[in-house]
């Protein structure tokens, strides 16, 4: 712990939160400039398997939507087709890699410690979709579909959400076209919805579905998602 | 007399790692020190699909390896997930040492295990001599190929590991994997002040009932008289893919050398006495 009389960064010990105002610290109430908030309440993703257990209201109604062609949403909730889209995906790092990995998927000694896309799932997910440790994935939401090795592993384990088993998906976002290793990029699955206050996206739970295999090549690739969203519909 | 009394004035405390695996958040940043300071190079990008692991083990171009373990307990419906990073234990009897023919393999006056490049001649005799399987030769192309075009081969072949750097302890700096440990995981000092260090710690986490958790390697008394480099783990060593009792694999030389001559003296008389009696 630093001293009570420590200042400017000497006063932030390193077991506080994050570096996000200019204090060095993270705010929970701000004076002035939130669209939403400043009170905690729960919305369901914007896209989830599931409505919300408060109240109607489903998800933020604040949150900003794009309904562009290229930016399709995934049914969700009890609407139809949302079963196609069963699975809750959620996007984090690896320490290896920094952000999406333009900057460290060129870098050597970085690339090898972590040097192909995967996709974690539990054994229990795995066994219902057919997928194989080790073996190729194909993710798919209503916006495009990648392809990923398969890494199946207890760390994620079912949900019980609502009386129902909800399967995760974890997809490291680290990889693209360019670079030492390239691989299936997981932000070309999650939609552009965004929190009306720091206007990120929702990657940290959006709906897919999963099958065994690669995933299809050039134009066969949009005619795949086009035909499971036909399915939606 | 010992390796370190050669050095004379010039000898210094013997150092080693403390490798504290219950705090090892598997980074990697280890790794990655070791191979930016000692120029090591990448050794191919491939996926293993063993957990977060895609290093594997030790070897000529990996003397940093971060292991990581997987455990279910089903007593407690709990998952536990090892992270340990092993590195060259710097044994007090080294084998690699003992069979060296060149004398590349050398005991630095910090008593630490070191190869030196432009004397070993890839003769590989270290290679299973080590009971780790930290030994290893290089099958990349030669980055500094030799004068003499006729001993120019594609491959390096020859044999690298940790050197504790060496260089930097030379410059009075501490390796480059512990100076990079974000949660001190990996602490160097002066051996006996380690050995104390680890000591306290186990009190600590036994007292706060951690089950498994034990020193590996810290034992002066054990097969290779304690190791320069040991370990804190948090299961048996075999769960880490460590051998549980290592002994030097020298150890049995002298009286393999002793019976093989009481058998070659046995066969020697043997054909006099045939002689001498054949003669009468």
């Amino acid at each position: 712990m630093p001293p009570d009389d420590a200042e400017a960064q000497d006063a932030i010990a390193g077991d506080h939160p994050f570096i996000m105002q200019a204090d060095g610290r993270s705010w929970l109430f701000v004076p002035q400039g939130l669209e939403d908030g400043p009170l905690p309440t729960h919305y369901e993703p914007h896209e989830s398997p599931f409505g919300n257990p408060l109240y109607s209201q489903r998800a933020n109604p604040r949150r900003q939507q794009f309904k562009r062609p290229e930016n399709p949403y995934n049914p969700v909730a009890d609407e139809p087709g949302a079963e196609l889209y069963p699975y809750v995906a959620t996007t984090y790092r690896l320490t290896e890699h920094h952000t999406a990995g333009g900057m460290s998927r060129t870098v050597p000694y970085l690339s090898e410690l972590q040097p192909a896309m995967f996709c974690e799932v539990s054994p229990e997910l795995a066994a219902e979709a057919g997928l194989e440790h080790g073996g190729w994935a194909t993710i798919y939401s209503s916006r495009s579909a990648i392809e990923a090795r398969m890494l199946v592993t207890d760390r994620i384990p079912p949900l019980e959400i609502q009386g129902r088993k909800t399967h995760q998906i974890g997809l490291p976002y680290h990889w693209g076209t360019r670079g030492l290793t390239t691989g299936g990029a997981a932000n070309d699955l999650s939609s552009i919805a965004l929190d009306p206050n720091v206007h990120i996206q929702e990657v940290k739970a959006f709906s897919v579905g999963i099958k065994p295999g690669r995933r299809p090549r050039g134009e066969a690739l949009p005619r795949f998602v086009e035909e499971i969203r036909e399915r939606a519909r | 007399m010992s390796a370190l009394d050669s050095y004379g004035a010039e000898a210094q405390e013997r150092v080693g790692f403390f490798t504290d695996t219950s705090v090892c958040i598997g980074c990697k940043a280890c790794e990655v020190a070791c191979k930016e300071w000692n120029l090591v190079p990448e050794d191919g990008l491939v996926w293993t699909g063993e957990s977060y692991d895609n290093t594997s083990e030790l070897g000529a171009n990996s003397w940093r390896h971060v292991a990581f373990v997987e455990q279910t307990e089903p007593e407690v419906d709990a998952l536990r997930w090892l992270m340990s990073s092993d590195v060259c234990k710097h044994c007090t009897h080294a084998a690699c040492l003992d069979v060296c023919p060149t004398g590349a393999l050398f005991r630095t006056e910090y008593s630490t295990v070191v190869v030196q490049e432009d004397v070993c001649n890839g003769c590989g005799y270290c290679v299973p001599a080590c009971p780790f399987g930290v030994l290893d030769k290089r099958h990349l192309p030669r980055k500094d190929p030799p004068a003499l075009p006729l001993l120019t081969k594609k491959e390096d072949g020859r044999v690298w590991k940790c050197t504790l750097c060496y260089d930097r302890l030379k410059g009075g700096h501490e390796p480059a994997c512990a100076k990079a440990c974000p949660t001190d995981s990996i602490q160097f000092g002066p051996l006996d002040e380690l050995r104390e260090r680890a000591d306290k710690r186990l009190e600590k986490l036994q007292a706060e009932n951690w089950n498994g958790a034990r020193l590996y390697g810290r034992d002066p008394d054990d097969g290779v008289g304690g190791f320069g480099a040991f370990f804190l783990l948090l299961d048996e060593p075999e769960v880490y893919g460590l051998p549980p009792d290592p002994v030097v694999t020298t150890r049995d030389l002298p009286e393999m050398w002793r019976t093989a001559a009481i058998a070659a003296g046995a066969v020697v008389a043997g054909v006099v006495a045939a002689f001498v009696g054949g003669s009468r």
